[in-house]
């Protein structure tokens, strides 16, 4: 079993994140984490890796730091890591992306690809249908189960109002939501291995990519402006009993607000 | 005149509030002569809720096929690529619901078209035209514009106003989509739906959402009142979704579902950052908790310091009496 895992470096939850310029650039602080939902995809392969045998590899597309998610993915206990590193992959949007990470798949006849539900830094949750697209396979979305088959995986997806069981036959592309499994903590023996492994890099070129059609460059979607969002006034709190702060508060909400 | 395509979508037999939320906006494009505006269902989709859209929009088009009576995401997108490419339309529109969040992004590739995905505002008249979209959690919004057209736009329920059915009825037309068998792989063996008539919490109007504070699974009956009284749906926080007293579907927050109500009942949790990137946006925003200095009191427009178990049955207490419920 063939597997790769697509895994972004995320700015952590936390990291000031200001928006400077004129609203033409974002400050964030230099905290970085791996996308939640990638930890999920990450964790998954090796968890079927381990009971169906097989290989895991995983692929970001980032800066120099994003050695460092391909670091602690090894720690973890993938095979093998890529990075693809050049300033022309940066800034992409949904489509350049996708299509970048899908010509990179493409080099490992995947039976499996699995990816995050979406990345917490630009919340677009575009890229795993996106890459199926491009490389002609079926993918299952938001996937909280997962079970592998003979040349087949059956998976449980959350829908609205309920969940669905869906069979889908390999090679396909799943992306991962919370609930499908706890990720493991490193070992120190495997930290240990991961800070000295070599990590193979990957150019526009070597993907018979042309500069013009990826990254930022090759995107259809373009950021025109960031916007601060206005602040809500202070609380103001409402006090009392607890009955007359009920009765206030609904009232509040009826006849001040209109929500209710 | 240019075209818009918007996906709908049904939930019974009705038509998903966020299709109508969009196809509200987009009727007025229409009646202003700026955009023709084409409807689209797949697959199986009940005449009540073609009726309702064809109020709404110039034309409903109803694209036929066995192979879109369940959804896949290829057939779906296979479907709407096809359909669009050949009235060459300017934008491919849909509510950004978890079907449509999966699928279209396969019909822009299909279309060689960018794509915006959970759009809360857009810029009709601007040239080009904007969309803005939440990035980071919502913490930065961003405009956004597309290098070329067609596009595909998803639209994040709430961000468009509800307004009831014109005098103006669509036309009805029906489509054969022609989907290729050999591209579906994905076959849905069973769902499994819970309650009927519970309300999705990405289209509710009102959520009451309860966090550790609540104490127990069973103490979660005060939140389901108050919702009921007001005619919303129950969040839960993800500590208590951790310990099992609530279903990963009613999760809010970073690692659950981004959601936008009118009114935001926070009960019993803390505001941790990771909560409240999953209702920053929301209209009015109420946090009841025992502890004056809890985070989450910083992002409430309104505030009680108090204790969930009386406050939240005394305010369902209180509706009931307005409402005479
Ligand atoms: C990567 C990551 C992703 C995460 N994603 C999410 C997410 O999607 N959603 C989410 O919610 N969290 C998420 N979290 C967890 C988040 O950081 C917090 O731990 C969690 O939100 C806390 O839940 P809580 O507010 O219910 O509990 P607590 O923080 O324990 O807060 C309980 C609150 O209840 C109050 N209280 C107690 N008793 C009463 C009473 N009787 N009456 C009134 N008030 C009372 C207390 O004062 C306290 O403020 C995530 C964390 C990480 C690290
Ligand atoms: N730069 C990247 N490198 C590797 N994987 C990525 C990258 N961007 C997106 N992905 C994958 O695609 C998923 C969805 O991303 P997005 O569409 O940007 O929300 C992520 O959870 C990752 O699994």
């Amino acid at each position: 079993m063939t597997i790769v895992v697509l895994a972004k470096q995320v700015p952590d939850p936390e990291a000031l994140v200001e928006v400077r310029a004129g609203g033409t650039e974002l400050q964030i602080e230099q905290k970085f984490a791996t996308n939640l939902f990638d930890e999920y995809a990450i964790e998954e392969a090796l968890r079927i890796k381990e009971k169906h045998g097989g290989k895991v590899t995983i692929i970001t597309l980032g800066g120099p730091k994003a050695t460092e998610l391909l670091r602690t993915a090894l720690a973890m206990g993938a095979d093998d890591v890529l990075l693809l590193e050049d300033p022309a992959f940066l800034e992409g949007d949904g489509y350049a992306t996708a299509l970048t990470l899908s010509k990179a798949v493409a080099t490992q006849g995947a039976d499996l690809v699995l990816c995050g539900r979406q990345a917490i830094d630009d919340d677009r949750g575009e890229v795993g249908p996106m890459v199926a697209e491009f490389l002609g396979l079926p993918h299952v979305g938001a996937v909280m189960k997962l079970d592998i088959g003979d040349g087949a995986a059956r998976a449980e997806r959350a829908v609205e109002g309920g969940r669905e069981v869906v069979e889908v036959t390999l090679p396909a592309v799943i992306t991962a939501a919370k609930g499908l499994n706890e990720p493991r903590v490193p070992q120190v023996m495997g930290v240990m291995k991961a800070m000295r492994a070599q990590i193979p890099r990957t150019s526009p070129a070597d993907l018979g990519l042309a500069p013009s059609d990826i990254g930022k460059a090759g995107s259809k979607l373009k950021i025109e402006r960031y916007f601060t969002r206005e602040k809500r006034a202070a609380v103001k709190f409402i006090e009392g009993t607890p009955d007359e702060q009920a009765a206030e508060a609904i009232r509040i909400l009826a006849d001040v607000e209109r929500v209710v | 005149m240019e075209k818009l395509l918007v996906f709908v979508e049904a939930k019974g037999d009705e038509p998903r509030k966020a299709t109508i939320e969009l196809l509200s906006e987009t009727r007025n494009l229409s009646d202003a002569g700026s955009f023709a505006v084409t409807a689209v269902g797949l697959g199986k989709i009940s005449e009540h809720a073609i009726e309702k859209v064809l109020g709404y929009a110039d034309r409903f088009v109803r694209i036929t096929d066995g192979l879109l009576d369940d959804y896949t995401p290829e057939g779906y997108s296979e479907a709407l690529a096809a359909y669009a490419r050949q009235e060459d339309v300017r934008l491919v529109l849909g509510a950004a619901t978890q079907a449509a969040r999966d699928f279209l992004p396969r019909t822009a590739v299909l279309l060689g078209a960018g794509i915006a995905s959970d759009v809360t505002a857009i810029g009709w008249a601007d040239d080009p035209m904007t969309f803005v979209r939440p990035m980071y959690g919502g913490r930065v919004p961003s405009r956004c514009t597309f290098t070329g057209y067609p596009a595909v736009v998803s639209v994040r329920p709430n961000a468009f106003a509800v307004a009831p059915a014109g005098a103006r009825r669509g036309e009805y037309v029906e489509w054969r989509a022609g989907v290729s068998p050999d591209r579906i792989k994905t076959r849905v063996l069973r769902v499994e739906r819970e309650s009927k008539g519970k309300i999705d919490l990405m289209e509710a109007d009102s959520i009451v959402t309860g966090g550790r504070g609540m104490k127990a699974a069973e103490n979660f009956a005060l939140l389901e009142e108050l919702a009921a009284a007001l005619g919303g749906a129950v969040g839960a926080s993800r500590s208590v979704v951790d310990a099992k007293w609530r279903d990963q579907d009613d999760q809010v927050g970073k690692s659950g579902k981004t959601v936008s109500p009118k009114l935001y009942i926070a009960a019993g949790l803390s505001g941790a950052i990771h909560h409240v990137m999953g209702m920053d946006t929301s209209g009015v925003i109420l946090a009841i908790n025992k502890d004056p200095n809890a985070i989450i009191f910083n992002y409430a427009d309104y505030g009680i310091v108090g204790d969930v178990m009386e406050v939240v049955p005394a305010m369902t207490a209180e509706l009931k009496k307005r409402t005479g419920r």
